[in-house]
Protein backbone atom coordinates (compact mmCIF):
# COMPACT_ATOMS: atom_id res chain seq x y z
CA UNK A 1 0.00 0.00 0.00
CA UNK A 2 1.55 3.52 -0.57
CA UNK A 3 2.01 5.84 1.33
CA UNK A 4 -0.81 8.33 1.97
CA UNK A 5 0.54 11.01 4.80
CA UNK A 6 -1.76 13.16 7.03
CA UNK A 7 -1.21 16.89 7.18
CA UNK A 8 -2.50 19.21 9.37
CA UNK A 9 -3.55 22.52 7.74
CA UNK A 10 -3.86 25.80 9.73
CA UNK A 11 -5.37 28.45 7.82
CA UNK A 12 -6.86 32.00 8.86
CA UNK A 13 -10.43 32.49 8.74
CA UNK A 14 -10.35 35.51 6.34
CA UNK A 15 -7.71 34.35 3.75
CA UNK A 16 -6.46 30.72 3.49
CA UNK A 17 -9.81 29.27 4.53
CA UNK A 18 -11.75 31.35 2.38
CA UNK A 19 -9.03 30.39 -0.35
CA UNK A 20 -9.28 27.19 0.29
CA UNK A 21 -13.58 27.77 -0.05
CA UNK A 22 -13.04 29.72 -2.95
CA UNK A 23 -11.04 25.78 -4.76
CA UNK A 24 -14.01 23.84 -3.66
CA UNK A 25 -16.19 26.01 -5.70
CA UNK A 26 -14.27 26.29 -8.66
CA UNK A 27 -14.09 22.58 -8.53
CA UNK A 28 -10.40 22.59 -8.49
CA UNK A 29 -9.00 19.13 -7.27
CA UNK A 30 -5.95 18.76 -4.71
CA UNK A 31 -5.20 16.04 -2.75
CA UNK A 32 -7.33 14.51 0.09
CA UNK A 33 -4.28 14.63 2.59
CA UNK A 34 -4.52 17.75 4.05
CA UNK A 35 -7.17 18.29 7.63
CA UNK A 36 -7.80 21.95 7.74
CA UNK A 37 -8.35 23.33 10.90
CA UNK A 38 -9.87 27.34 11.00
CA UNK A 39 -8.22 29.52 13.13
CA UNK A 40 -9.04 33.72 13.49
CA UNK A 41 -5.70 34.79 12.57
CA UNK A 42 -2.10 33.22 11.94
CA UNK A 43 -1.44 34.70 15.00
CA UNK A 44 -3.62 32.75 16.78
CA UNK A 45 -1.43 29.93 16.24
CA UNK A 46 0.57 28.79 19.51
CA UNK A 47 4.07 27.15 18.37
CA UNK A 48 3.29 24.43 20.85
CA UNK A 49 0.11 23.29 18.40
CA UNK A 50 2.82 22.35 15.68
CA UNK A 51 4.64 20.36 18.09
CA UNK A 52 1.64 18.53 19.44
CA UNK A 53 0.79 17.68 15.94
CA UNK A 54 4.08 16.38 15.15
CA UNK A 55 3.90 14.70 18.42
CA UNK A 56 0.10 12.79 17.29
CA UNK A 57 1.45 11.68 14.37
CA UNK A 58 0.84 14.39 11.69
CA UNK A 59 3.46 14.38 8.82
CA UNK A 60 3.79 17.38 7.94
CA UNK A 61 1.61 20.93 8.60
CA UNK A 62 0.82 23.50 6.51
CA UNK A 63 -0.20 27.05 7.97
CA UNK A 64 -2.20 29.48 5.84
CA UNK A 65 -2.25 33.45 5.88
CA UNK A 66 -3.18 36.24 4.91
CA UNK A 67 -0.29 38.07 2.97
CA UNK A 68 1.75 40.70 4.82
CA UNK A 69 0.11 43.88 4.81
CA UNK A 70 -3.24 42.10 4.40
CA UNK A 71 -3.95 41.04 7.72
CA UNK A 72 -8.09 40.69 9.06
CA UNK A 73 -6.73 42.25 11.85
CA UNK A 74 -3.89 44.83 10.23
CA UNK A 75 -0.75 43.59 12.11
CA UNK A 76 -1.80 40.03 13.25
CA UNK A 77 0.34 37.71 10.63
CA UNK A 78 3.70 40.53 10.79
CA UNK A 79 3.96 39.00 14.61
CA UNK A 80 3.16 35.68 13.31
CA UNK A 81 6.32 35.38 10.78
CA UNK A 82 8.36 36.38 13.21
CA UNK A 83 6.91 33.37 15.57
CA UNK A 84 6.44 31.02 13.25
CA UNK A 85 10.44 31.54 11.59
CA UNK A 86 11.50 30.29 15.22
CA UNK A 87 9.16 27.41 15.53
CA UNK A 88 10.97 26.27 12.12
CA UNK A 89 14.45 27.02 13.15
CA UNK A 90 13.83 25.08 16.66
CA UNK A 91 12.14 22.41 14.65
CA UNK A 92 15.37 21.94 12.31
CA UNK A 93 17.68 22.14 14.95
CA UNK A 94 15.88 19.70 16.61
CA UNK A 95 16.79 17.01 13.44
CA UNK A 96 13.28 17.44 11.87
CA UNK A 97 13.62 17.26 8.40
CA UNK A 98 12.92 21.00 6.89
CA UNK A 99 10.69 20.25 4.59
CA UNK A 100 7.66 18.91 7.10
CA UNK A 101 6.56 22.74 8.22
CA UNK A 102 5.69 24.88 5.68
CA UNK A 103 4.04 28.66 5.72
CA UNK A 104 2.35 29.96 3.15
CA UNK A 105 0.60 33.34 2.62
CA UNK A 106 -2.87 32.94 0.47
CA UNK A 107 -5.43 35.36 -0.23
CA UNK A 108 -9.04 35.05 -0.23
CA UNK A 109 -9.02 35.27 -4.18
CA UNK A 110 -6.34 32.65 -4.80
CA UNK A 111 -8.01 29.64 -4.76
CA UNK A 112 -5.51 28.15 -7.53
CA UNK A 113 -2.62 29.48 -5.32
CA UNK A 114 -4.19 26.94 -2.76
CA UNK A 115 -4.97 24.03 -4.44
CA UNK A 116 -1.13 24.31 -6.05
CA UNK A 117 0.62 24.47 -2.50
CA UNK A 118 -1.62 21.80 -0.95
CA UNK A 119 -0.90 19.33 -4.57
CA UNK A 120 3.58 20.65 -4.12
CA UNK A 121 3.37 19.86 0.06
CA UNK A 122 2.09 16.36 -0.44
CA UNK A 123 4.02 15.24 -2.97
CA UNK A 124 6.80 16.61 -0.94
CA UNK A 125 6.27 15.09 2.25
CA UNK A 126 5.10 12.07 0.26
CA UNK A 127 9.04 11.97 -1.17
CA UNK A 128 10.28 12.22 2.72
CA UNK A 129 7.93 9.17 4.02
CA UNK A 130 6.34 8.68 7.52
CA UNK A 131 7.05 11.21 10.00
CA UNK A 132 8.70 9.07 12.72
CA UNK A 133 10.47 11.24 15.28
CA UNK A 134 8.52 13.46 16.86
CA UNK A 135 5.46 10.67 17.12
CA UNK A 136 4.30 9.15 20.24
CA UNK A 137 4.81 5.47 19.69
CA UNK A 138 1.95 3.43 20.98
CA UNK B 1 45.30 41.68 35.18
CA UNK B 2 43.97 39.18 37.61
CA UNK B 3 40.44 39.46 39.23
CA UNK B 4 40.80 40.01 42.65
CA UNK B 5 36.97 38.26 44.02
CA UNK B 6 38.34 38.81 48.06
CA UNK B 7 38.64 42.78 46.71
CA UNK B 8 35.13 42.11 44.85
CA UNK B 9 33.32 41.29 47.99
CA UNK B 10 35.29 43.48 49.82
CA UNK B 11 33.36 46.18 47.61
CA UNK B 12 30.00 44.33 47.64
CA UNK B 13 30.05 44.16 51.23
CA UNK B 14 31.07 47.91 52.10
CA UNK B 15 28.07 48.90 49.34
CA UNK B 16 25.60 46.95 50.61
CA UNK B 17 26.32 48.12 54.26
CA UNK B 18 25.96 51.21 53.11
CA UNK B 19 22.78 51.11 50.70
CA UNK B 20 20.96 49.25 53.45
CA UNK B 21 21.92 51.29 56.05
CA UNK B 22 20.81 54.60 53.87
CA UNK B 23 17.40 52.84 53.76
CA UNK B 24 17.98 53.72 50.12
CA UNK B 25 17.17 50.01 49.49
CA UNK B 26 15.05 47.19 51.67
CA UNK B 27 17.15 44.30 49.71
CA UNK B 28 20.33 43.19 48.54
CA UNK B 29 20.20 40.42 46.31
CA UNK B 30 24.45 38.60 46.69
CA UNK B 31 25.96 35.58 47.42
CA UNK B 32 26.07 33.93 50.51
CA UNK B 33 28.22 30.69 52.04
CA UNK B 34 27.18 27.16 51.40
CA UNK B 35 28.27 24.51 52.97
CA UNK B 36 31.61 25.13 51.24
CA UNK B 37 33.59 27.45 49.36
CA UNK B 38 32.85 25.61 46.11
CA UNK B 39 29.53 25.85 46.63
CA UNK B 40 28.24 29.15 47.27
CA UNK B 41 24.44 29.99 47.46
CA UNK B 42 22.48 32.74 46.70
CA UNK B 43 22.34 35.62 49.87
CA UNK B 44 19.22 37.97 50.27
CA UNK B 45 20.39 40.75 52.60
CA UNK B 46 17.82 42.63 54.29
CA UNK B 47 19.68 44.09 57.41
CA UNK B 48 22.85 45.72 57.56
CA UNK B 49 24.22 42.81 60.06
CA UNK B 50 23.27 39.87 57.43
CA UNK B 51 26.17 41.80 55.09
CA UNK B 52 29.05 39.89 56.96
CA UNK B 53 27.48 36.70 55.61
CA UNK B 54 27.76 38.15 51.94
CA UNK B 55 30.69 36.07 50.12
CA UNK B 56 32.23 36.59 46.15
CA UNK B 57 34.57 34.10 44.49
CA UNK B 58 34.95 32.35 40.84
CA UNK B 59 32.14 30.10 41.61
CA UNK B 60 29.54 32.17 42.12
CA UNK B 61 27.52 31.95 38.92
CA UNK B 62 24.18 32.00 40.38
CA UNK B 63 21.60 34.51 38.21
CA UNK B 64 20.30 36.66 40.72
CA UNK B 65 18.20 38.55 38.55
CA UNK B 66 16.16 35.36 38.88
CA UNK B 67 14.90 36.98 42.49
CA UNK B 68 14.05 40.18 40.98
CA UNK B 69 10.62 38.86 40.15
CA UNK B 70 9.76 37.13 43.45
CA UNK B 71 9.27 40.59 45.19
CA UNK B 72 6.46 42.93 45.33
CA UNK B 73 5.97 46.05 42.64
CA UNK B 74 7.64 48.91 44.17
CA UNK B 75 10.44 46.95 46.45
CA UNK B 76 13.94 48.59 46.20
CA UNK B 77 16.19 46.35 45.33
CA UNK B 78 20.19 46.37 44.67
CA UNK B 79 21.28 43.20 43.07
CA UNK B 80 24.98 42.32 41.91
CA UNK B 81 24.98 41.63 38.59
CA UNK B 82 27.91 40.19 36.53
CA UNK B 83 27.74 40.49 32.80
CA UNK B 84 24.99 38.32 31.97
CA UNK B 85 23.03 38.82 34.98
CA UNK B 86 23.39 42.34 34.00
CA UNK B 87 21.74 41.72 30.40
CA UNK B 88 18.87 39.72 32.08
CA UNK B 89 18.19 42.71 34.32
CA UNK B 90 17.85 44.85 31.10
CA UNK B 91 15.43 42.10 29.45
CA UNK B 92 13.18 42.02 32.76
CA UNK B 93 13.18 45.85 32.69
CA UNK B 94 11.97 45.76 29.01
CA UNK B 95 8.82 43.25 29.59
CA UNK B 96 7.87 45.58 32.59
CA UNK B 97 8.52 42.99 34.70
CA UNK B 98 10.95 45.37 37.08
CA UNK B 99 11.18 49.16 36.85
CA UNK B 100 14.52 50.64 36.55
CA UNK B 101 14.12 53.02 39.21
CA UNK B 102 13.62 50.67 42.13
CA UNK B 103 17.02 49.01 41.15
CA UNK B 104 20.56 49.56 42.22
CA UNK B 105 22.62 47.55 40.10
CA UNK B 106 25.99 46.67 41.82
CA UNK B 107 28.21 45.81 38.68
CA UNK B 108 30.88 43.00 39.00
CA UNK B 109 33.44 42.79 35.98
CA UNK B 110 34.89 39.30 36.38
CA UNK B 111 36.34 36.61 33.72
CA UNK B 112 37.78 33.18 35.42
CA UNK B 113 34.18 32.11 36.63
CA UNK B 114 34.05 27.96 37.11
CA UNK B 115 31.21 25.86 37.27
CA UNK B 116 31.70 24.31 40.41
CA UNK B 117 30.51 20.36 39.56
CA UNK B 118 33.16 20.24 37.10
CA UNK B 119 35.81 22.94 38.11
CA UNK B 120 36.33 23.67 34.18
CA UNK B 121 35.79 27.70 32.80
CA UNK B 122 32.60 29.17 32.07
CA UNK B 123 33.79 31.98 29.85
CA UNK B 124 34.12 30.17 26.74
CA UNK B 125 30.31 28.49 26.90
CA UNK B 126 28.58 31.16 28.40
CA UNK B 127 28.51 34.55 29.24
CA UNK B 128 28.22 35.58 25.41
CA UNK B 129 31.73 36.81 25.83
CA UNK B 130 31.29 39.99 27.52
CA UNK B 131 33.12 40.35 30.94
CA UNK B 132 31.78 44.08 31.98
CA UNK B 133 27.81 44.26 32.89
CA UNK B 134 26.17 46.42 30.44
CA UNK B 135 24.06 48.09 32.60
CA UNK B 136 25.11 49.09 36.54
CA UNK B 137 24.88 52.22 38.87
CA UNK B 138 28.22 51.37 40.79
CA UNK B 139 30.95 49.19 39.55
CA UNK B 140 32.77 46.89 41.58
CA UNK B 141 36.33 47.09 40.58
CA UNK B 142 37.75 48.21 37.01
CA UNK B 143 36.36 47.56 33.77
CA UNK B 144 38.25 44.38 32.19
CA UNK B 145 40.00 44.87 29.26
CA UNK B 146 42.47 43.07 26.82
CA UNK B 147 40.41 39.81 27.25
CA UNK B 148 40.00 37.33 24.91
CA UNK B 149 36.53 38.19 23.32
CA UNK B 150 34.84 34.83 22.86
CA UNK B 151 32.28 34.67 19.86
CA UNK B 152 29.24 33.31 21.69
CA UNK B 153 28.16 31.09 19.11
CA UNK B 154 31.57 29.55 18.41
CA UNK B 155 30.47 26.24 20.42
CA UNK B 156 27.42 25.62 18.03
CA UNK B 157 28.89 25.34 15.09
CA UNK B 158 29.83 21.62 15.37
CA UNK B 159 25.98 20.66 16.44
CA UNK B 160 25.12 22.71 13.15
CA UNK B 161 27.40 21.40 10.76
CA UNK B 162 25.78 17.32 12.27
CA UNK B 163 23.63 15.48 9.51
CA UNK B 164 19.85 16.19 11.06
CA UNK B 165 19.81 12.41 11.93
CA UNK B 166 22.96 12.01 14.00
CA UNK B 167 21.36 15.92 15.68
CA UNK B 168 18.58 14.43 16.53
CA UNK B 169 20.03 11.16 18.25
CA UNK B 170 21.80 13.49 20.26
CA UNK B 171 19.14 15.96 21.40
CA UNK B 172 16.98 12.34 21.76
CA UNK B 173 19.44 11.03 23.87
CA UNK B 174 20.22 14.63 26.46
CA UNK B 175 16.06 15.27 26.32
CA UNK B 176 15.37 11.38 27.61
CA UNK B 177 17.94 11.70 30.53
CA UNK B 178 15.42 14.72 31.89
CA UNK B 179 14.35 13.98 34.91
CA UNK B 180 11.24 16.88 34.63
CA UNK B 181 12.88 18.46 37.93
CA UNK B 182 12.26 21.66 36.36
CA UNK B 183 15.88 23.09 37.78
CA UNK B 184 16.31 24.79 34.64
CA UNK B 185 12.92 26.80 35.00
CA UNK B 186 13.66 27.51 38.45
CA UNK B 187 17.21 29.03 37.88
CA UNK B 188 15.83 30.94 34.62
CA UNK B 189 15.90 34.55 35.29
CA UNK B 190 13.29 34.61 32.52
CA UNK B 191 10.87 31.72 33.18
CA UNK B 192 8.45 33.41 35.69
CA UNK B 193 5.28 32.64 34.00
CA UNK B 194 2.65 31.40 36.53
CA UNK B 195 1.17 28.68 35.93
CA UNK B 196 4.19 27.82 33.50
CA UNK B 197 2.55 26.47 30.32
CA UNK B 198 3.78 22.47 31.46
CA UNK B 199 1.67 22.52 34.79
CA UNK B 200 -1.80 24.02 32.73
CA UNK B 201 -4.52 20.95 32.57
CA UNK B 202 -6.78 22.46 30.17
CA UNK B 203 -5.39 22.50 28.26
CA UNK B 204 -2.74 20.22 28.46
CA UNK B 205 0.57 20.82 26.40
CA UNK B 206 2.55 17.83 26.95
CA UNK B 207 2.74 14.86 29.81
CA UNK B 208 4.34 15.70 33.08
CA UNK B 209 6.12 12.01 33.47
CA UNK B 210 9.75 12.15 32.13
CA UNK B 211 8.90 10.34 29.02
CA UNK B 212 10.69 11.40 25.42
CA UNK B 213 7.33 13.06 24.36
CA UNK B 214 6.38 14.65 27.02
CA UNK B 215 10.37 16.16 27.86
CA UNK B 216 10.46 17.21 24.05
CA UNK B 217 7.24 19.21 24.45
CA UNK B 218 8.65 20.59 27.49
CA UNK B 219 11.89 21.35 26.05
CA UNK B 220 11.15 22.43 22.56
CA UNK B 221 8.15 24.93 24.09
CA UNK B 222 10.27 26.70 26.51
CA UNK B 223 13.03 26.97 24.03
CA UNK B 224 10.20 28.94 22.18
CA UNK B 225 9.29 30.64 25.32
CA UNK B 226 12.94 31.78 25.67
CA UNK B 227 13.56 32.89 22.02
CA UNK B 228 14.36 36.69 21.67
CA UNK B 229 15.04 36.47 25.67
CA UNK B 230 17.23 34.20 25.95
CA UNK B 231 20.27 36.30 27.76
CA UNK B 232 22.76 33.06 28.08
CA UNK B 233 23.79 32.88 31.38
CA UNK B 234 23.79 29.36 30.89
CA UNK B 235 22.24 28.96 34.41
CA UNK B 236 19.63 26.36 32.75
CA UNK B 237 22.54 23.80 32.07
CA UNK B 238 24.55 24.58 35.72
CA UNK B 239 21.46 23.67 37.65
CA UNK B 240 20.58 20.91 35.37
CA UNK B 241 21.34 17.88 37.69
CA UNK B 242 21.29 15.43 34.77
CA UNK B 243 23.96 17.71 32.48
CA UNK B 244 21.22 18.33 29.37
CA UNK B 245 23.38 21.00 27.23
CA UNK B 246 20.43 23.16 27.17
CA UNK B 247 22.37 26.40 26.49
CA UNK B 248 23.78 24.69 22.68
CA UNK B 249 19.67 24.91 22.06
CA UNK B 250 19.04 28.45 23.64
CA UNK B 251 22.62 29.71 21.79
CA UNK B 252 21.27 28.31 18.36
CA UNK B 253 17.61 29.89 19.28
CA UNK B 254 19.38 33.69 19.80
CA UNK B 255 21.54 32.75 17.37
CA UNK B 256 18.89 32.74 14.87
CA UNK B 257 16.76 35.37 16.42
CA UNK B 258 20.09 38.20 16.33
CA UNK B 259 20.45 36.90 12.33
CA UNK B 260 16.42 37.45 11.06
CA UNK B 261 15.62 40.30 13.43
CA UNK B 262 18.85 42.75 13.72
CA UNK B 263 18.98 42.39 17.74
CA UNK B 264 20.17 40.29 20.66
CA UNK B 265 18.42 40.21 23.65
CA UNK B 266 19.01 42.40 26.84
CA UNK B 267 21.35 45.00 25.43
CA UNK B 268 19.00 48.32 25.74
CA UNK B 269 16.24 49.20 27.69
CA UNK B 270 14.69 50.70 25.06
CA UNK B 271 14.30 47.43 22.55
CA UNK B 272 11.52 45.60 22.33
CA UNK B 273 11.71 41.67 22.71
CA UNK B 274 11.49 40.80 19.08
CA UNK B 275 8.53 38.39 19.21
CA UNK B 276 6.38 40.75 20.48
CA UNK B 277 7.66 43.17 17.48
CA UNK B 278 7.61 43.19 13.93
CA UNK B 279 8.85 45.08 11.06
CA UNK B 280 6.62 45.63 8.08
CA UNK B 281 9.57 44.80 6.04
CA UNK B 282 10.63 41.91 7.70
CA UNK B 283 11.83 39.61 4.61
CA UNK B 284 9.17 36.41 3.90
CA UNK B 285 12.59 34.65 3.13
CA UNK B 286 13.01 33.58 7.10
CA UNK B 287 10.34 31.40 6.67
CA UNK B 288 12.02 29.61 3.96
Amino acid sequence: MSFEPKILGIACNWCTYTGADLAGTTRLHYPQNLRVVRVMCSSRINPSFIFRAFQLGADGVLVGGCHPGDCHYNTGNLYARRRLAVTKKILEFSGMEPGRFRVEWISASEGNKFAEVVTEFTAQIKSLGPQTKFKISQ
Amino acid sequence: MTISFKQIEEKLKTEARRLLESGQVSVVLAYGKGYDEKHPMPYVAKNPSDVANIVFNEYCNYNMARYLVRYPAGTKIAIAVKAADSRAVIQLIQEEKVKRENLVLLGIPVYGMKNSKTQEGIDSKTTSGLYNPILYDILLGEEVHGQKIVSPYDVIAEYEAMDKEVRWAFWKKEFDKCIRCYACRKACPMCYCDPCFIDQNKPKWGDKSPETHGNLMYHLTRFHHLAGRCIDCGECSRACPVDIPLYLFHKKVAKECEEMFGQAAGMSILDKPVLVNFRVDDSDKILA
